[in-house]
């Protein structure tokens, strides 16, 4: 029975000429959104590998200098893009995508995507994952918002029903065939995707695939969700206007509203400080410590003498090495503690600030969706803190590796000496483990719960409205 | 067979069905007459289990509509005053579809033998039923009651809108079901179709049965006279 009113639903969507053109249109726009999206995350990928290619050959090629003048030369190291922003592009065009590593600083990342934009990307970027979470659902209340109320209106409901049928049996019948019509369409666009992603290196020997098998089960779980929703609605509305009317409404509020006024509420509940204000209070935190009581040079004159008695001299002239090298090792080591600190609280924040809107998804479940599937995708905050933490890891073994060349080859002071062009080939170049597939699960899994519990709640929702199921 | 008990619908006060007493045996077509709000439809949703009574009982063929109604309505054929299909669906592929979901498989020569008995043409059958008349319509939905094989038949006014030819039609195949031993109960303002169809008639007036009379005792004439004189009582 159930079988048979799934074939029938399945049959009669795609007999409708309205579903088929939403169905090209869905198609063409999550097709070239993808392609799109592939040629950009290529492109991105060549240009980034080209740009660390010629920043090496920059840094190798600097020339005779001195040591710590090659800590201020710096560094350009550059972000690489996840395979799986070919779907969801995240937070990176928001984000820097490189960082500037030299002496004394740990900079934030720069060069945002959304710099290089023209003011139509206001309106947002269109990717897969966008015309999925956006665009599959108005499909689904398309398809749905008449499936039960329509047939009471038209008076097929009665027919239906005075034949013995369980109400359930139907609204089941109805959810897999509506379903079943939904995957066709939605199947090339999966199959196009991975597709994209194969023909991409990855960085993870395979973990692209399982986050990418992860990422088509949050999807399911949103679209099942709402799916039954618009079930439900469409079973308890009096007529199929009213259904349309209230399933528009909640479209709106779960896809324009939600993300808006959650980003708002959770900048008010967990603020975040401006950026000159960081950058001040972190200023400020290396020359008086992070008490505010203990100044820097005053820090330094004691580990002086510490390090005069250590080595029982009475003037710095006098140790064996150029004490100027040390002092840059130990004041690096001391702002690092500053660093760790500010950037650590600000980034532990960023992180709150994501959860808590994650969590709102409880109430509209785009927001659960969005998080997971950055999450997944690779590119959410916690993705862009791995790269930025590995960045900062990189500039202070270079910083190391050049202060204590300083320290030990060579006398005067900061810019005494010239380091041997040998030294610049001792440091390695930046290379970027992207975190594993569980560190994404991890990101991912309160977004994942808060789509399992629309999905279970929406379904059993569904299976409580469908005995109440009225012919008329 | 179709029976109701004491059978009591309110609406806000207002009793739609009033301690409605009925017996349809197999073979029987009853025809319900009376007025528009005089409880006919209302009579037919309680037996179909789509309302549910504040007292009394209705049942089909002894299956209890209030406490089996799946069970009541699989001996259940329904044809309203508008038997409504899937549009985009073709005459078998409706009958097909309503006979699945009645527990009754068919194959598609099955199906067309039905379309075929219902006195659908033949070449209708494999059209969209969104270009059917309306004749069309109820002729697939006596081909419904003739594939589910139903021991009951509910019809809520189903000649209203034909053409006289296809309401003779339609009574024919009436008077072939009954013949076979369905027990038949139609909601009717004909009283024309009423006298030529039904073995007895019912005069339903708010919601209480006003006369139950045997076709054989009166005559067309008789008929009128005897509805008008229950409307004016």
């Amino acid at each position: 029975m159930i079988a048979a009113i799934a074939r029938k639903e399945f049959l009669d969507a795609w007999r409708d000429g309205r579903f088929r053109i939403a169905a090209v249109v869905v198609l063409a726009l999550l097709g070239v959104a993808l392609l799109m999206a592939w040629q950009q995350v290529e492109r991105t990928r060549s240009e980034r590998a080209a740009a660390a290619v010629m920043e090496r050959e920059n840094w190798l090629n600097q020339g005779v200098k001195n040591s710590h003048s090659a800590g201020h030369f710096g560094v350009y190291v550059f972000k690489p893009l996840a395979p799986l922003a070919v779907f969801d592009r995240g937070i990176e065009p928001f984000v820097g995508t490189t960082v500037f590593l030299e002496a004394h600083r740990q900079n934030q990342a720069a060069f945002l995507p959304a710099q290089d934009a023209t003011a139509m990307r206001r309106f947002g970027e269109l990717t897969a994952a966008a015309g999925l979470q956006l665009l599959a659902p108005l499909v689904i209340l398309l398809l749905t918002f008449g499936a039960l109320a329509g047939e009471r209106e038209r008076g097929t409901l009665r027919q239906v029903l005075s034949l013995g049928v369980r109400p359930r049996d139907l609204v089941l019948g109805k959810a897999l065939g509506l379903g079943a019509a939904l995957a066709t369409l939605l199947l090339p666009v999966a199959l196009l995707g991975a597709a994209a992603l194969a023909t991409l290196p990855d960085a993870e020997g395979g973990g692209s695939w399982v986050r990418f098998a992860w990422m088509g089960g949050a999807y399911v779980l949103y679209l099942a969700a709402i799916l039954a929703v618009c079930l439900a609605v469409s079973a308890m509305a009096s007529t199929a206007r009213a259904a349309l009317a209230v399933l528009l409404v909640s479209w709106a509020a779960n896809a324009v509203l939600a993300p808006r006024l959650a980003a708002d509420l959770v900048q008010h509940i967990l603020p975040t400080p401006k950026l000159v204000e960081f950058e001040a209070a972190m200023n400020q935190a290396v020359q008086e410590g992070l008490d505010g009581h203990n100044p820097r040079n005053q820090r330094l004159q004691t580990f002086a003498q510490e390090t005069l008695k250590k080595h029982g001299k009475t003037r710095i002239e006098e140790l064996p090495f150029n004490f100027n090298g040390l002092v840059m090792l130990e004041s690096e080591r001391m702002a690092g503690e500053v660093f760790d600190h500010h950037y650590g609280k600000l980034w532990d924040r960023l992180e709150a600030q994501d959860l808590t809107v994650t969590w709102a998804g409880l109430v509209a479940p785009l927001l659960g969706l969005r998080s997971a599937s950055m999450a997944l995708a690779g590119t959410d905050f916690t993705h862009h803190r791995h790269f930025s933490v590995a960045a900062e890891e990189h500039r202070r073994d270079f910083v190391r590796v050049l202060n204590e060349d300083m320290m030990n080859n060579t006398s005067g002071g900061h810019h005494g000496g010239v380091a041997d062009p040998s030294l610049w080939e001792k440091l390695p170049a930046f290379r970027y483990e992207p975190p594993p597939s569980a560190h994404a699960l991890r990101a991912a899994t309160p977004g994942l719960v808060v789509l399992l519990l629309w999905a279970v709640v929406a379904w059993i929702a569904l299976l409580v409205v469908a005995p109440r199921l009225k012919p008329n | 067979m179709l029976e109701t008990l004491k059978l009591t619908k309110r609406f806000n006060g207002h009793v739609a069905v009033n301690d409605l007493n009925l017996l349809i045996k197999p073979g029987e077509v009853f025809a319900l007459l009376g007025p528009n709000g005089a409880g006919k439809t209302t009579t037919i949703n309680l037996l179909l289990g789509f309302l549910t009574p504040d007292a009394g009982e209705a049942r089909v063929n002894g299956a209890s509509v209030a406490t089996d109604p799946i069970a009541a309505r699989r001996q259940i054929a329904y044809i309203p005053e508008q038997v409504m299909l899937y549009p985009r669906f073709t005459g078998v592929e409706n009958l097909d579809y309503f006979s699945t979901l009645g527990g009754r498989r068919h194959t598609r020569e099955e199906l067309l033998a039905l379309l075929k008995r219902a006195g659908l043409p033949a070449e209708a059958a494999d059209r969209r039923v969104g270009t059917y008349s309306k004749g069309m319509r109820q002729k697939v939905g006596i081909a419904l009651a003739l594939a589910t094989e139903a021991k009951a038949l509910l019809l809520d006014e189903p000649t209203s809108g034909l053409d006289p030819a296809a309401s003779h039609e339609f009574s024919l195949l009436l008077r072939k079901l009954a013949g076979q031993g369905v027990a038949v109960l139609m909601a009717t303002h004909d009283l024309f179709r009423a006298r030529e169809d039904a073995t007895r008639i019912g005069i339903l007036l708010d919601g209480k049965l006003a006369g139950d009379y045997a076709t054989n005792d009166i005559k067309h004439v008789d008929l009128e006279k005897l509805y008008l004189k229950h409307l004016r009582a």
